[in-house]
């Protein structure tokens, strides 16, 4: 770009001399894709002269004052710049070229941007055009299935976020957000943003990348852009919208009532037969089966419902010659499929305005308010529709004591629990207002022209959390009462930060050199209030939901407050040296104090990546395959320093205890602590990228080894029955990563695009400074063990072989007769060949993450028809079935119609499934690969048709149809294997969407 | 013009960069909103109750698990029907499951609470330091309590798994390290503690105690004391300690039975440990409970609208029931039990002609349903609705539960003594006889220890399965294979939980106890 200004300048300079006589004109032209279509938007702008226009709806553009022999430059994003001489026409049509390498683009970097050919490191850059296909309310969803090295796990609830995952887990800290960087400002959540908001999602994957936010950066960085206006541009309005349904998709087939009835009488409970005569008597006979109740219930299909999502945006940007501006708002409104109220509903506002002081003075201000409203569904309501009997119906008219609704109650059947899902879903409301504001005002210096440049920003992040949890009251029979209840808890979270940059960048010789220094400073403060109130005196309308009508009795012991504060400093800073764009050199560094780790504050975090691209090395000249290749490789640390700092010492609880009937104040302690630092993350990146075929063909590969050195692991002390966070161990990940993409113009009617990626994910536990050498995690029923040399988290117990088939098999087997065993029990496999089965044949069943994942696309433009499609799929994790495990706890409640007709009941019936009476037996209870499943799983994850109509009358216009995640295919025994921890216990679906969508320009 | 903006943004700028650096660094050692230890002012005596009501509090803070899982091995008490939680329904009928979570949650929370003691103790002692006078005196009668609440803890696991760890600190590490203690060690260290602390202690009932009502007094720690020696087989120890508590005059039986382990009998004379829970009389706010539902009944009609039933978890066996009528038993049948029709029918067919004050209506005019569970219910688990506090619907809500009693210390004594121990205070007739008396029965005299038993059996039954460790002492575990059940020796102790092997230097295996490692830990100890 600068090499073409200069040259341009040249060829003005010479011709000016040349034509100092000539007059000046008028000349008028269009700028057109090499597929003819008008591009609207372009820039047009005379060389040296303050000469400009923007390209109108029709590509036109006019251009006064210029002379025979001025070169005006032609610029529209995602093209390659143009430059043309004026002639003595005065008609001009300028085809633009797709920049289909995109190799100039410029890629956002911490603290400044980078030229995408000179990266040493692995960055994944999106653009809007495909983050704004996926119909969601945040973007990190649409990232899902595209880029490799980033696991997405869709939340199925509205206005929950994705769990995000780059390269693996490193943690065993419960916070593994990544973190995320909106315009300089840092956060763990981006649920206020709007995908038509943003222009652009790097992905920092490398530690060398990241490696300049330190302390932070642990779990991967997201830098985010939001749009900004042009300078000399025209103001273009933009409209989009989508509206649509949301539908769950492989629903969970239960058993029917005949399935539980058999299932009841087969497990030999003379109580089970009892409840379902219970039912009998209450419900009357089935005509079809004289022997089970006239009552079928499907909970699932009871509670589910069709959710509407919609969205709409309206943008306007643009620029003069001082000022760029970008303004918009949003309104996005999305229901649950839980059939409560269960919907987020967000409406957004947002203004980002650069202002050109003086030649070297700059300042802005950014500023994005988001108010959202969440209801957030009752899980456990999911949890209850899978349990529920259906030999009991949603409604019991028979119910007397059940008021306001006469819903029925499984334990006038005899059953322990009220079951019934409906009571959740009807009596309860829990609403979050949810405030975000984001302002940043920067000021900018020049204080060596287009060399040494300061910049000052200071921003302020303001969340404010207003939570109301509303619990009805009801009665549902056999003395079941619940009375009224409001929590309340206000939250807010006042973020402020202060970063000091000077960058100096200076081209000698072949030498290009960029240095940056700066300073952050950031005061993250959080407050917690929260009450409950009990007796809600006109709990029947909304207008008194407030703790005033509570009984004021009720707030005893039921108010609670905290804040908390953390302070940090921090200095870093940059340097990227590249020789002849051939040879590249980058190194960071960032020195990070933190409040969180009150014994030894600081911590330094550099890294270092060198690149080669081949591709400019004289003897690949004309080679007439590689457009452009690269090897580059780097290492880099992080620091963690998201872990609890409570740890650090004794904690004390105020308890009230009855004593006399008095209530009287007393303290615990806990009696544990440790002094931990923080996790040092250590990273090698090897990579390269190539462009082939006329930059047609584009791979980038990646592989790397991610250690976490210091991991803070939970260390069980038995006795005190606690794990204690110490610094104890070592992870790593390691993976390969591969991008593929192909892009082809067939005719001026035709292009098409596929692309592929794929990642390997090895995540292992290398060292655990614990004497057994493992880590036990998940309940003690649900045992989940990382030892050395396995996954984190991995699901750990018995290897099921089959089930005893006869009473000959299992009289045959010492282990069977040593266990009482029947026939219709499971197998399992005597690991260590002793012939009994005992805790020493317990082994890894396999980890909840996903060891291959790959994702592709294909795109087709035909005319003003485009389309493009995605999918996504996974293999190798693991998902335990908790559903099913839990019958464990409770015995006599339903279950999956796959466990009811698959079961074993009599010889030759199942080599899988145990017997009905085996199910509740505790040697089949035990925590095998039978309740432990695979996760794999193939998603068409989005289909996309748009049609843009191309019509003087009517501004641009695009009109297009989605579906998102129409088809799943998985052999799991659950609604969706998108489970965020791998273990399904009620987990909310993540349901289909097909949206109808217009995109107007003007 | 563009000299001065120039140095006002540099000037600006080096002021603020030096300004941050000098203001936030100090703040790196702050941390705000967090209470810890070294926040308490342990000068001011005045706060050193605190950790003792803290250690009451966990005390109470029970499991609904735990007395379920102490008691139900009796023949006194079934597990109620299959279905819902089998494996405690098989650990009634001694088939046992290292890995069902009961086990590992009683393990846990007991050890738990005993390092929660282990830190109230260190606590106190922290105020000791700075007490003067009469206040060092408090904190060792405080510190004495505590250690009458971490004997109990003790006492309970050995009785279930015979060989347990022995934990006096909060940093439990070189404690497991040296492995587990034989349950003669456990019972020794017991006894140990509380010749410690009985001198600390105040010499009073629990319920004459004004700064803590109810508390741990040396009669506690001389109930612990006999309750280990009975483990013991130390009969004379028995005697003694038991003596000490009946000579000292100060306890006697609560008249009515029924109503002792109801609201009106709560912190009464014959009270010598009691887990004290409370709505204090108002119908919201805060409340300290324990989950008595799985005690109650599945399905009933209360005498107060509202009141929630139970989940019928804890069946008195026909056994029982059958052996109360045989002798007669009036008030402590109908205290004991709750009747449902279907239970009333099973006894007739059997045979037995059931007395006239037996019905499925309480006393307190609850009616007990029919429910496919249990053919009974445990009646000294049981709160009248009527009782409940206006407003407060959980079943048994509000209601103290009892520890030890004096009936228990009587009947303790009186045993030890028909076992060949010297009578310390009253003669064993005497004390037989006082339980009996408020039971409305006629007294007997020249009691043998079979005597003594059917009394415990009759008097203790559902409290604590101490008529099922008292079968396991005795070597009459032919009484435990009742009903269809068979007892095998072996089936004394539970299993260590399998999240404990996993855990801790054990080896769980019930058939296998004697290895070579557990036998090295034991020598180290």
């Amino acid at each position: 770009m600068k090499v073409k200004l200069f040259l341009a300048s040249v060829f003005f300079l010479v011709f000016s001399e040349l034509s100092y006589a000539q007059q000046t004109k008028t000349i008028t032209g269009t700028v057109i894709s090499a597929n003819e279509v008008p591009l609207p938007g372009a820039e047009v702008k005379v060389n040296g002269k303050d000469i400009f226009d923007v390209t109108d709806f029709d590509g036109n553009f006019t251009l006064e004052g210029v002379e025979v022999g001025d070169v005006f430059t032609v610029t529209f994003l995602g093209f390659k710049d143009k430059v043309a001489e004026v002639t003595t026409s005065s008609n001009y049509s300028v085809f633009l070229e797709e920049d289909a390498g995109q190799l100039d683009e410029v890629v956002v970097v911490g603290y400044g941007t980078q030229k995408k050919r000179d990266l040493t490191g692995a960055i994944a850059s999106l653009d809007s055009e495909e983050l704004e296909k996926t119909p969601t309310a945040n973007v990190m969803q649409s990232l899902q299935g595209k880029v490799s090295g980033v696991q997405i796990v869709s939340a199925g609830s509205p206005g929950d976020s994705p769990t995000v995952r780059i390269r693996g887990l490193g943690t065993f800290q419960d916070a593994t957000n990544v973190l995320y960087v909106v315009d300089g400002t840092l956060y763990d959540n981006i649920d206020f943003l709007n995908t038509k908001d943003i222009k652009s999602v790097n992905v920092l994957k490398d530690a060398s990348s990241s490696a300049i936010y330190g302390v932070r950066a642990a779990n991967g960085v997201v830098i985010i852009e939001t749009k900004s206006g042009r300078k000399n541009q025209k103001p273009q309005i933009e409209y989009d919208g989508y509206t649509g349904i949301q539908r769950a998709q492989n629903v969970v087939k239960m058993a029917n009532a005949e399935q539980f009835v058999t299932m009841a009488l087969e497990s030999g409970s003379a109580a089970d037969e009892q409840f379902v005569n219970n039912a009998i008597q209450r419900y009357g006979r089935s005509r079809v089966n004289p022997n089970i109740p006239d009552v079928n219930t499907d909970w699932y299909e009871e509670v589910l419902r069709d959710g509407i999502i919609q969205n709409h945006s309206i943008g306007v940007s643009g620029g003069a010659e001082k000022v760029t501006y970008s303004i918009g708002t949003n309104y996005f409104a999305q229901e649950g499929i839980l059939d409560m109220k269960n919907e987020y509903e967000r409406f957004n506002m947002r203004s980002k305005v650069d202002v050109d002081i003086s030649d070297r003075f700059k300042s802005g201000v950014n500023v994005i308010f988001s108010n959202a409203t969440k209801y957030t569904p009752e899980n456990a309501a999911w949890f209850k529709s899978y349990f529920a009997v259906p030999i009991m119906p949603v409604i019991d008219s028979l119910n007397t004591g059940a008021s306001p609704i006469p819903y029925s109650n499984a334990q006038i059947l005899g059953y322990r629990g009220t079951q019934n899902p409906f009571t959740d879903i009807t009596f309860n409301e829990n609403r979050q207002k949810i405030r975000k504001v984001l302002a940043t005002l920067y000021f900018q210096y020049e204080i060596i022209p287009e060399k040494l440049d300061f910049k000052t920003t200071y921003s302020h992040n303001l969340s404010a959390f207003e939570e109301r949890y509303v619990n009805l009251p009801y009665l549902l029979g056999n003395n079941v009462e619940r009375r009224s209840s409001i929590t309340r808890a206000n939250n807010t979270f006042s973020n402020q930060y202060w970063d000091n940059i000077l960058t100096y960048n200076d081209q000698f010789g072949d030498h290009d050199l960029t240095v940056m220094a700066g300073s952050s400073y950031r005061d993250e403060a959080s407050n917690n209030f929260s009450a409950t109130g009990q007796d809600i005196a006109g709990i029947k309308l909304e207008s008194s939901w407030f703790l005033n009508f509570a009984d004021p009795e009720s707030f005893n012991n039921n108010v609670s407050e905290i804040g908390r504060r953390f302070y940090g400093l921090s200095y870093f800073g940059r340097i990227a040296y590249n020789f002849k764009d051939k040879y590249l050199l980058y190194g960071t560094f960032r020195a990070d104090g933190s409040s969180k780790f009150t014994k030894d504050p600081w911590g330094y975090f550099p890294s270092v990546g060198a690149g080669w691209v081949i591709s400019e090395e004289n003897f690949m000249e004309d080679n007439g395959v590689f457009d452009f290749l690269k090897l580059r490789a780097s290492w880099g640390k992080l620091g963690n320093d998201n872990v609890a700092a409570s740890d650090g010492s004794n904690t004390i609880n105020v308890i009230t205890a009855a004593l006399g009937e008095q209530p009287r104040n007393g303290i615990t302690s806990t009696s544990v602590f440790s002094d931990n630092t923080w996790e040092v993350i250590e990273e090698v990146n090897f990579g390269m990228n190539m462009e082939m075929f006329d930059n047609r063909l584009s791979i980038d590969a990646d592989y790397y080894i991610r250690d976490t050195e210091d991991a803070i692991l939970p260390v069980f002390i038995p006795i005190i029955n606690r794990s204690v966070n110490q610094n104890s161990g070592v992870i790593r990940n390691q993976g390969l990563e591969l991008n593929l993409n192909w892009n082809q113009q067939v005719s001026d009617d035709f292009s098409y695009s596929i692309g592929a990626n794929f990642t390997t994910l090895d995540n292992e536990a290398i060292s655990i400074e614990d004497e057994r050498g493992y880590i036990d995690s998940g309940s003690a029923e649900f045992r989940q063990r990382t030892q050395e040399g396995g996954p984190l988290f991995a699901f750990y117990g018995y290897e099921r072989t089959g089930v005893y088939q006869n009473q000959a098999q299992v009289d045959a087997d010492p282990i069977a007769v040593e266990n009482n065993l029947s026939p219709g029990d499971l197998i399992y496999r005597d690991q260590n060949g002793d012939g009994v089965i005992d805790d020493s044949d317990r082994v890894i069943l396999g980890s909840f993450l996903p060891e291959f994942t790959f994702g592709g696309n294909i795109g087709v433009n035909y005319k003003a028809f485009d389309m493009t499609m995605s999918f996504y799929g996974q293999t190798g994790n693991k998902i335990l079935n908790r559903k099913r495990g839990e019958i464990i706890f409770t015995q006599d409640t339903n279950m999956d119609a796959d466990l009811a007709i698959n079961r074993w009941h009599g010889e030759g019936t199942s080599n899988a499934y145990p017997s009905s009476a085996g199910l509740r037996k505790a040697w089949n209870q035990r925590l095998s690969n039978f309740w432990v499943e695979d996760g794999d799983f193939f998603r068409i994850q989005n289909i996309q048709v748009g049609y843009t109509i191309q019509s003087e009358a009517l501004p641009q216009t695009r009109l297009y149809f989605t579906a998102e995640r129409p088809f799943t295919f998985f052999d799991y025994n659950g609604f969706d294997p998108e489970v965020p921890n791998g273990v399904d216990r009620q987990t909310y679906p993540i349901p289909s969407v097909y949206t109808i969508g217009l995109n107007i320009k003007i | 013009m563009k000299r001065i903006e120039k140095s006002i943004i540099l000037s600006v700028f080096t002021i603020l960069a030096l300004a941050t650096t000098i203001s936030c660094s100090d703040k790196l050692d702050t941390q705000e909103g967090q209470l810890n230890t070294g926040d308490l002012d342990y000068t001011n005596t005045d706060d050193m109750i605190d950790p003792v009501i803290g250690a009451y509090y966990e005390f109470a803070t029970r499991g609904w698990e735990e007395p379920l899982l102490l008691g139900v091995r009796g023949d006194d008490v079934n597990a109620g029907g299959e279905g819902d939680q089998q494996p405690f329904s098989d650990t009634d009928r001694f088939i046992y499951n290292k890995d069902y979570w009961m086990y590992n949650s009683l393990w846990n929370v007991h050890y738990n609470d005993i390092v929660n003691m282990n830190t109230a103790i260190l606590q106190v002692e922290n105020y000791k330091e700075f007490a003067e006078g009469d206040d060092i005196a408090r904190a060792d009668q405080y510190i004495a309590e505590i250690s009458v609440l971490r004997a109990w803890f003790h006492f309970n696991l050995a009785r279930v798994w015979e060989d347990v760890f022995i934990i006096t600190s909060n940093q439990p590490s070189t404690e497991v390290e040296n492995g587990v203690a034989s349950k003669a060690e456990v019972m020794q260290f017991i006894i140990d503690q509380m010749d410690m602390a009985i001198p600390n202690l105040p010499d009073a009932r629990p319920n004459e105690r004004t700064d803590i009502p109810g508390g741990v007094t040396s009669y506690t720690a001389y109930a612990l004391k006999a309750l280990a020696y009975q483990e013991l087989e130390d009969y004379q120890g028995v005697a003694d300690a038991a003596g000490a508590i009946i000579n000292s005059g100060k306890f006697s039986l609560y008249p009515d039975f029924y109503q002792l382990f109801k609201k009106p009998g709560e912190l009464s004379d014959e009270s010598l440990l009691e887990m004290q829970y409370s709505d204090f009389g108002s119908s919201t706010g805060d409340a300290v409970y324990h989950l008595y539902a799985p005690f109650g009944p599945q399905n009933w009609t209360p005498e107060r609208e509202n009141a929630s039933s139970g989940w019928g978890f804890y069946e008195p066996s026909m056994k029982f029931i059958k052996f109360m009528i045989d002798r007669n038993e009036t008030v402590r049948l109908e205290t004991s039990v709750l009747f449902t029709d279907r239970g009333i029918a099973e006894i007739e067919n059997d045979g037995y002609t059931m007395p006239s004050f037996v019905s499925n209506t309480t006393p307190s005019g609850d009616i007990i349903n029919d429910y496919a569970r249990a053919l009974f219910a445990s009646g000294k688990h049981y709160l009248p609705s009527v009782q409940l506090t206006d407003g407060r619907n959980d079943y048994g809500a509000g209601k103290n539960m009892i520890v030890i009693r004096y009936a228990e210390i009587l009947l303790m004594y009186a045993e030890a003594v028909t076992q060949g121990a010297s009578a310390t205070a009253i003669p064993a007739d005497a004390a037989v006889n006082l339980v009996r008396e408020r039971a409305e029965l006629s007294t007997i005299s020249g009691v043998t220890q079979q005597d003594v038993l059917d009394e415990k059996f009759a008097e203790l039954a559902m409290e604590w399965g101490i008529r099922y460790y008292d079968m396991i002492r005795l070597g009459k575990t032919e009484e435990l294979s009742y009903d269809g059940r068979s007892f095998s020796s072996g089936d004394q102790y539970l299993p260590y939980p399998q999240a404990q092997v996993d855990a801790l230097p054990l080896n769980a295996t019930p058939v296998d106890r004697n290895t070579a490692m557990n036998n090295a830990l034991r020598q180290l100890n």
